[in-house]
């Protein structure tokens, strides 16, 4: 399919989708041209410095999908068909409603093949295979993949947010944006926020404005994640009773979500669906995610300012945005730090050629 | 006041009295809340009322309190012993208390009797007591042996002494007693694969803990088909302990996918995790436990288990469920920590 038409078709087929972002054509196009130039605009060599230079797409693609987000899913895709390439995708044991709705609005001749498991010849048979999930899994299919295949890897990531304001109800409102969708198990769901200040207060006050805030709809918890959330919260309202600074907030009668202050600004492990942990601003905050600095993907800050990006790029982030923005990161963003059209194709460098 | 009410304790362990154990877990409330600093700070936390009209109304401290207070209910020079949670997961140990075992010797040994458990030949599949001070389990199996240093077949350097073991298992006289975490059952298994004897008639397992902390996956029919098939007896004759350090009692169930029992002088709460109240049999709920011996802590425990009410009385136990939380990127930050402690 020639590219102006796939590309047509791609953003009609994401129009649907509208936590996707703004995906027109004209959008996709100057997404393109940031990326690529000239390069991807069919089989003419374009100049290239002091010689021409074209792209052709790494094609087939296999993408492994988790099941935590579609959202990751999705844009996997999308730059696979954006580049002009033949998509395989492995979905995760319980599949993707999203990404069937996706693939059945794309003409036929651009759909992926998808299945709940590697097909014979997929793995060794891609030029580009692309993984989401865990470590493990990432060093699972990295022993497999041949030095000939390009190997691309969103392992499993961590944010956060920073913030040196007392909370109002534009800021929660932003906070719960964040926090809420897909139960806060995708990558860009920050998992703790640092707050400059007073924290304890920020968080009391974040408690009392965050039952107003919206909650996208979701799957009913399954007992072995509700018995988790109930364990952890009866370790908080423990600590809470027991240790000064810390407080706990939660939602009346059900798991719908939990405000945590924990005085101590050290590390510690959220059992998200929606449990927002404040705790104070470090002394030293890019030495205390010092630990985690080749796992932070987004950075939510508030406000965004010269002195905030700093500490923030300082700190290891991939992305900085607003507070509020973190679960839509624009079209053009380097997904875990790289550039996403780039990463799958193949330029080929042309000398010497008359023009 | 604290030895009459260990007393009273003492003997409605040996001659128990239904109607006396909602006084009886009611004065030992009261005597917690006031001994106990951690608990009553808890318990005023909670906004919990001076006087109770319920045993079930009595808070229930998680079992992660063990691990981040000390949970005593005596002043601590009066401290004589220490038991610790094994801490496989790397957060430290939950600590048990105690300034005497008297409680906790009488629920072993009148819990065991309740059930009409045999008194036979014990092998015992852990260490010495003196080899694992800390190890409640240890303990429970020295009370029952009487102590005995052969009974225990796990040297101080953790390794099973085979020798003596094939000797206990292959004299063909009284019957006996094998009694061990089922962690130990599947690495006598891995140790002795050509392990099969036929023990004598009468004779039991009593397995415990399940395979936490093993990195295996086996469910209790497997597990339960394999002694079985090694030890030559039905799966009938095959007991579960459950029990945990920071209780001073067990309850107990016998066969495959059967309910567990508890002595007189424990109770138990299904509770839905969802909205914290008491569930209705066969629904699906988090595991309250409330156990008179626990006199030196606190009376009521809510454990991280899932378990099931059954109309005989008991509970079906599901256990946890490791794999519900982290999920997703949750998983980077706990993988971290996890092995920031492992370091």
């Amino acid at each position: 399919m020639l590219r102006d038409k796939r590309i047509a078709a791609i953003a009609s087929a994401a129009a649907a989708f509208s936590w996707l972002g703004d995906w027109t054509p004209e959008n996709l196009s100057r997404w393109i041209e940031l990326e690529l130039g000239l390069l991807l605009n069919g089989p003419e060599p374009q100049r290239y410095g002091t010689h021409h230079c074209l792209t052709i797409p790494l094609s087939p693609i296999l993408h492994i999908v988790s099941g935590n987000t579609p959202h990751a899913a999705l844009q996997s895709l999308l730059r696979g068909l954006i580049v002009g390439a033949v998509n395989w995708i492995k979905l995760p044991s319980g599949g993707l409603p999203e990404l069937n709705t996706f693939v059945d609005r794309l003409p036929k001749e651009i759909r992926p093949a998808m299945a709940t498991r590697l097909l014979p010849g997929w793995l060794e048979g891609a030029e580009a295979v692309v993984v989401f999930g865990s470590d493990a899994a990432a060093e699972e299919f990295a022993g497999k993949i041949l030095p000939t295949q390009k190997f691309l890897a969103h392992g499993h990531k961590i944010s956060l947010g920073l913030i040196w304001s007392r909370c109002h109800e534009q800021l929660a409102e932003g906070i719960a944006k964040d926090v809420f969708p897909f139960d806060q198990l995708g990558c860009l769901s920050p998992q703790f926020f640092y707050v400059a200040g007073d924290s304890a207060e920020f968080a009391r006050q974040l408690s009392q404005l965050l039952p107003e805030q919206p909650r996208p709809g979701r799957a009913a918890k399954d007992l072995g994640i509700a018995a988790a959330l109930r364990a952890f919260r009866e370790e908080w309202r423990f600590r809470a009773a027991t240790e000064e600074g810390v407080f706990l907030w939660e939602s009346p009668g059900n798991l719908d979500w939990a405000v945590v202050h924990d005085p101590d600004p050290g590390l510690v492990a959220n059992p998200l669906h929606s449990t927002i942990f404040i705790k104070p601003m470090p002394l030293d905050t890019a030495l205390l995610l010092s630990p985690i600095r080749r796992l932070i993907s987004t950075i939510g800050l508030h406000p965004v300012n010269r002195e905030s990006v700093n500490l923030g790029v300082r700190s290891g982030a991939q992305r900085l945005c607003p507070i509020g923005q973190m679960q839509n990161p624009p079209l053009t963003w380097h997904h875990d730090g790289w550039p996403a059209l780039a990463s799958l194709v193949r330029y080929v460098d042309v000398e010497g050629l008359e023009t | 006041m604290i030895k009459s009410l260990e007393s009273e304790i003492l003997s409605f362990l040996r001659e128990p009295v239904e109607e006396r154990f909602e006084s009886l877990a009611l004065e030992i409330f009261d005597f917690q809340r006031r001994e106990n600093l951690v608990y009553a700070k808890y318990c005023d936390f909670l906004g919990t009322p001076d006087r109770l009209d319920s045993w079930k109304r009595v808070p229930a401290l998680p079992q992660i309190a063990f691990k981040r207070s000390e949970i005593r209910s005596f002043p601590r020079p009066q401290m004589l012993t220490e038991f610790r949670t094994s801490g496989t997961t790397g957060e430290g140990h939950g600590k048990h208390f105690f300034p005497s075992l008297r409680l906790y010797e009488a629920s072993v040994q009148q819990g065991w009797d309740y059930f009409n458990l045999p008194r036979h030949r014990f092998i015992l599949l852990m260490q010495h007591p003196d080899d694992a001070p800390f190890s409640s389990l240890s303990r429970m199996g020295g009370f029952l042996a009487n102590f005995q240093r052969d009974r225990f077949v796990i040297a101080r350097d953790g390794r099973f002494e085979t020798g003596r073991l094939r000797e206990e298992l292959l004299d063909p006289g009284e019957a006996l007693t094998l009694f061990g975490t089922a962690l130990a059952f599947l690495n006598l298994i891995e140790e002795i694969p050509s392990l099969r004897v036929n023990l004598p008639p009468g004779s039991m397992v009593m397995e415990t803990g399940g395979p936490k902390g093993s990195g295996r996956n086996i469910d209790q029919r497997d597990l339960y088909e394999q002694l079985s098939l090694r030890f030559g007896i039905g799966t009938d004759s095959i007991w579960n302990e459950y029990g945990m350090t920071e209780l001073s009692s067990q309850f107990y169930s016998r066969d495959v996918r059967s309910s567990h029992r508890s002595p007189p002088w424990m109770r138990f709460q299904i509770v839905d995790p969802v909205t914290n109240q008491e569930s209705g049999i066969g629904e699906v709920g988090l595991l309250r436990i409330f156990d008179l011996a626990n006199l030196w802590s606190v009376l009521a425990v809510l454990t991280q288990d899932l378990a099931v009410a059954q109309p005989d009385g008991g509970f079906l136990l599901l256990g946890r469920d490791s794999d519900a939380l982290p999920r997703g990127c949750s998983r980077a930050m706990d993988e971290l920590l996890q092995s920031a402690r492992s370091r």
